[in-house]
């Protein structure tokens, strides 16, 4: 009589495409936890949303073109990043405002590209929303290496991106390589969005990059609590969205991110009134 | 020893745009010098050229070893995650490889100088949780296990209570006596009375020497220019916010 039970937990993830599927949602959510607790810290998660929303005119390009879709949407997140650099150069626009600026731009650029010029039809959805049931060998393998680029960064600039986001203006004297540390920061974060995007899309990646670390700060008290909370945080509702998804027949980036906001809810909620 | 020797230095953030120039002083080993000026006035700057963040576009500046920075306490984010004795390890941070662990021994060094300034029992309390001079401390003590001679504090005593001031002051004092040499930037006349040493600066340098002898009316009034507010025989310099400069 507790045969049941288990079966409906395990029954959905038997099948090919469902593990092809969790074994994505494992590897993401260890990068995504581990990017997104610097994300969190960094106060960059409007940049990392915007960065994934960014990558979109590259992507709807890539295929017309002959170009690999990672290729292009690495491309389209450098060219936004260079052009947000722009932006702020002189300092009479604040970040927020220049970040969401050109986010509408690259929204609306990729839009006029997918209908009017490429004529990309129902192919956007999937380049919007992404699809966590149809993964390429590549995409499976993009994200383990971006798995181990997370793991292997926290290890060796942890302690860089904690002084430097702690006290910047401190931290050189501190002996840590702080611009470098940024640079490799922002190098690793458009990686990690690049990776996410054949999963969740170029409007979703904050599903996996920030709300888990986000919701995982309203709880940790150390840094290691916050890290391990935002990777735990994220396969929780990666595995449960997968699942939910299954059972109700919903798209699973858009039901992962919906379980990640009650989530996070419900945490602030509680939060709140204790 | 001549921890500091600069001499007619000039620098600035912008190239061809120097934000300080004409200074020339000298800091030994045991000594105190106070940096005084007003907001803008280059105090911040000169920390900045000493822990070689920026050009030296005239002039010489020679350092001994490589400095410990206080910052203000208030530039720190109290948001983080990060106990008291998490922000001391983070002195060791220069002489561990990025590929090791911060050892025990790092770990017991970190508590000895978080007792030195009488916060062993706040070891592991959230940064931001602590009160300003609490902070404060804990940043000296971050300091102090990066084994500097010389510290360089930015503002010490801004957003510090009287009585914490006091006690910043005794830690500041036992640090000057046991050989270290310290330059404390401040907008506060009367802090800079107290050290053996005072560089007044404005955008270049104005007077330079012992207390007596570099506080004078004359210099106070090219220092702060407007906002100085003489009352009888005592001068008080007047200002409106932190400094940047």
């Amino acid at each position: 009589m507790f045969v049941a039970p288990v079966d409906a937990l395990v029954d959905p993830f038997t099948t090919p495409y469902m593990q092809r599927a969790l074994l994505a949602v494992v590897l993401l959510s260890v990068a995504g936890g581990l990017f997104g607790a610097w994300i969190a810290l960094r106060r960059l998660a409007f940049f990392t949303h915007a960065v994934g929303t960014a990558t979109f005119p590259g992507l709807v390009v890539a295929a017309p073109a002959g170009i690999a879709a990672p290729v292009a949407a690495m491309g389209a997140a450098l060219i936004y990043t260079a052009g947000l650099a722009r932006l702020l150069r002189d300092g009479r626009l604040r970040a927020d405002a220049a970040t969401g600026l050109l986010l509408v731009a690259a929204l609306a650029i990729g839009s006029i590209l997918a209908g009017d010029v490429f004529a990309s039809g129902a192919g956007v959805d999937r380049l919007l929303f992404g699809t966590l049931l149809g993964l390429s060998d590549t995409d499976l393998w993009l994200a383990g290496a971006v798995a181990l680029l997370a793991l292997l960064s926290t290890a060796l600039l942890g302690r860089t991106w904690l002084a430097t986001g702690f006290d910047p203006g401190g931290a050189g004297a501190l002996g840590v390589p702080s611009r470098l540390g940024d640079w490799l920061l922002l190098g690793g974060l458009a990686l990690a969005v690049v990776a996410s995007l054949p999963a969740v899309g170029a409007l979703l990646v904050s599903t996996l990059l920030v709300v888990p670390s986000a919701t995982a700060r309203l709880l940790a008290g150390s840094m290691r609590g916050l890290l391990l909370g935002g990777v735990g945080l994220a396969l929780a509702e990666g595995i449960c969205g997968l699942w939910l998804a299954d059972g109700a027949n919903l798209p699973p980036g858009p039901a992962i991110a919906v379980l990640g906001g009650v989530v996070f809810a419900a945490v602030a909620l509680v939060r709140e009134a204790t | 020893m001549s921890l500091v020797e600069v001499s007619g230095i000039v620098t600035g953030y912008t190239p061809g745009r120097p934000a300080l120039s004409g200074v020339t002083f000298s800091l030994d080993a045991g000594e105190a010098v106070a940096v005084l000026g007003p907001n803008g006035g280059g105090k911040t700057t000169l920390l900045r050229l000493l822990l070689g963040e920026l050009p030296v576009m005239a002039g010489t500046c020679a350092v001994e070893g490589s400095p410990a920075y206080v910052a203000q306490a208030g530039r720190a984010r109290l948001d983080f995650p990060v106990s008291a004795l998490d922000v001391v390890l983070m002195g060791a941070y220069a002489r561990t490889p990025a590929w090791r662990r911060l050892g025990r021994g790092e770990r017991e060094r970190a508590r000895a100088v978080l007792d030195r300034v009488g916060l062993a029992p706040q070891a592991g309390t959230r940064f931001g949780a602590l009160s300003g001079g609490q902070r404060q401390r804990v940043l000296i003590a971050r300091a102090l296990l990066q084994d500097a001679a010389l510290l360089l504090l930015d503002e010490p005593f801004t957003g510090v209570d009287r009585a914490s001031e006091a006690g910043l002051l005794a830690i500041l004092d036992e640090l000057r006596a046991e050989g270290r040499g310290l330059l404390v930037s401040t907008h506060d006349i009367d802090h800079a009375r107290r050290w053996d040493k005072v560089l007044c600066l404005n955008g270049a340098q104005i007077a330079f020497g012992a207390p007596a002898d570099a506080l004078t009316a004359q210099a106070l009034h090219a220092t702060y220019g407007e906002e100085l507010v003489t009352l009888g025989e005592e001068t008080v310099a007047v200002h409106s916010h932190h400094d940047h400069g």
